[in-house]
């Protein structure tokens, strides 16, 4: 029988839904979703294995939360706060951090020193493993917060295409998207152009992001923020990054 | 939290017991309240909002209470802090009666720290270890070995200790009122090394500084929190004991 995991964070929520076979999925509880397939999301060679290594066929999908939360559908497994009370009886609830220990653990090999940092829309999350060992965490959701919003919002309003950005040196030091705000306004209105006012937002995120978890050199970094190559790139001025995508609290799920 | 007759003496911190001993004689009618704890009395606006959650608690307190308050025995020595000798002066000067006492110098007097080590829920032993103050407790305990570890003082949030199993052993100042030695500085940084132990402290108390830096120098987690525990201090918590 297909089971469902989901990742619900503030502004888009990850869903897995793993099975044996394809007619597990007439019955499947997404098809309350309307128009669900828009919402797939395609991993080429993507294998689904659970904490015990056996391997499942699976689907994910990214949806904004606003239908996430409007469909009556529980779950399997699932994070985020939002998501407590949709648990199926003999489910499993994990909060973030958790999740996002469990799921580096399972998907990178040899984890010995390094940091995972998770950005999401509103807060920063971390942890640390020493020697294959989990050895510190944090969790900022308030002086860290609505910076993944914050570039969303930014690249909306000054029709900036997020993929045609160009790392800066220079960065908008800040610690949080409201803040930020204000400083990105002063470079527009100095004539500096909203792409590059934007990008060195970003770079302000990416090195706070850095500082934050302690200054590590190896970071592996999950969420949203992975398909962003100028917040990739300006975490490389400061270490070694591998982007692990934004299914990675899912997989600390099963 | 009291009838509007009832007669009161307010503490805070941890008074010199042999004072409490003589304000009890001569007030026998009177109940004690510690100020210390979160009532929802009133905001009195007298305190700045970005203050020791602990200390607002104080002043609110005092002066939703104020009719029945006949006397309050502040401690305002190294067993509290600073802003504890500042709120006993502000009180006073609005009025209240105040004795100031510092309970800073014990000899070999130590006691034995049983609530601190039993297996009761941790929000049941932190709040016997404070009752044990105004009036000693009779508890049946049974002692555990530590797997955990909560190091600071009492929190305004209670709730959030629920998180902690009830293996988790007491250190820090609360330990330290167990023992009856409030000010005993090595006592409050003692934590038995190797157990996962969070250190905690109230946002904007001077205890911040010793929290995070005992947390590092033994692999702990450093929490603070103001007036109640976010969601994310909670699963702060909740992963350190998870994971650990």
């Amino acid at each position: 029988m297909a089971k469902l995991y989901a990742d619900a964070g503030t502004t888009w929520s990850k869903v897995l839904e793993i099975y044996e076979n394809e007619k597990e999925l007439e019955t499947s509880p997404l098809l309350k979703i309307d128009d669900l397939s828009a919402y797939a999301v395609f991993e080429n060679g993507k294998e689904y294995s659970d904490h015990t290594g056996n391997r499942h066929k699976g689907r994910t999908f990214l949806l904004p939360s606003k239908i996430f939360s409007s469909v009556p559908v529980n779950f399997d497994g699932a994070t985020g706060h939002m998501v407590k009370q949709r648990i199926n009886p003999d489910g499993k609830y994990h909060n973030e951090i958790v999740a996002l220990a469990f799921g580096a653990r399972k998907k990178v090999k040899n984890l010995e020193n390094a940091t995972v940092i998770d950005i999401g829309s509103r807060d920063l999350k971390w942890v640390k493993f020493e020697n294959g060992k989990y050895r510190d965490l944090d969790w900022n959701g308030n002086c860290g917060s609505v910076t993944g919003a914050t570039v969303e919002m930014l690249c909306k309003f000054y029709n900036i295409d997020l993929a045609a950005l160009t790392p800066q040196r220079e960065k908008i030091s800040v610690t949080c998207g409201v803040f930020a705000m204000e400083k990105i306004m002063d470079n527009i209105a100095s004539d500096i152009p909203a792409e590059i006012a934007v990008a060195r937002y970003i770079h302000g995120i990416a090195y706070n992001a850095w500082v934050f978890a302690g200054k590590p050199e190896k970071v592996y970094l999950s969420g949203g923020f992975c398909l962003n190559s100028c917040f990739v790139e300006s975490l490389k001025f400061y270490c070694d990054v591998t982007p692990l995508g934004r299914f990675i609290l899912i997989e600390g799920l099963y | 939290m009291s009838a509007s007759d009832e007669k009161l003496i307010g503490i805070w911190g941890y008074p010199e017991p042999s004072v409490m001993e003589e304000i009890r004689k001569k007030y026998p009618q009177n109940r004690f309240i510690d100020l210390d704890i979160n009532y929802n009395s009133p905001e009195s606006g007298i305190l700045p909002d970005a203050y020791c959650r602990i200390m607002k608690n104080i002043i609110d307190n005092a002066t939703a209470f104020q009719q029945n308050l006949d006397v309050i025995i502040a401690s305002v020595g190294r067993e509290k802090c600073d802003s504890g000798w500042f709120a006993a002066n502000i009180l006073r000067d609005m009025g209240f009666k105040v004795i100031e006492t510092r309970f800073e110098e014990y000899g070999d007097k130590f006691r034995e720290t049983p609530i601190s080590k039993s297996s009761l829920p941790l929000k049941d032993k932190i709040n016997a270890i404070m009752d044990n103050i105004i009036e000693k407790q009779d508890l049946k305990l049974t002692q555990c070995r530590p797997e955990y570890g909560f190091w600071g003082v009492p929190p305004n949030d209670l709730d959030f200790l629920d998180i902690f199993p009830h293996n988790t052993h007491v250190y820090g100042w609360t330990r330290c009122v167990e023992a009856g030695r409030p000010a005993d500085i090595e006592l409050e940084m003692y934590v038995d090394e190797g157990i996962p132990t969070v250190f905690f402290a109230q946002t904007f108390c001077a205890k911040m500084q010793l929290a995070k830096y005992l947390a590092k120098k033994y692999n702990g987690i450093y929490i603070d929190v103001d007036d109640t525990a976010s969601n994310s201090v909670k699963a702060k918590i909740e992963a350190f004991i998870k994971l650990g």
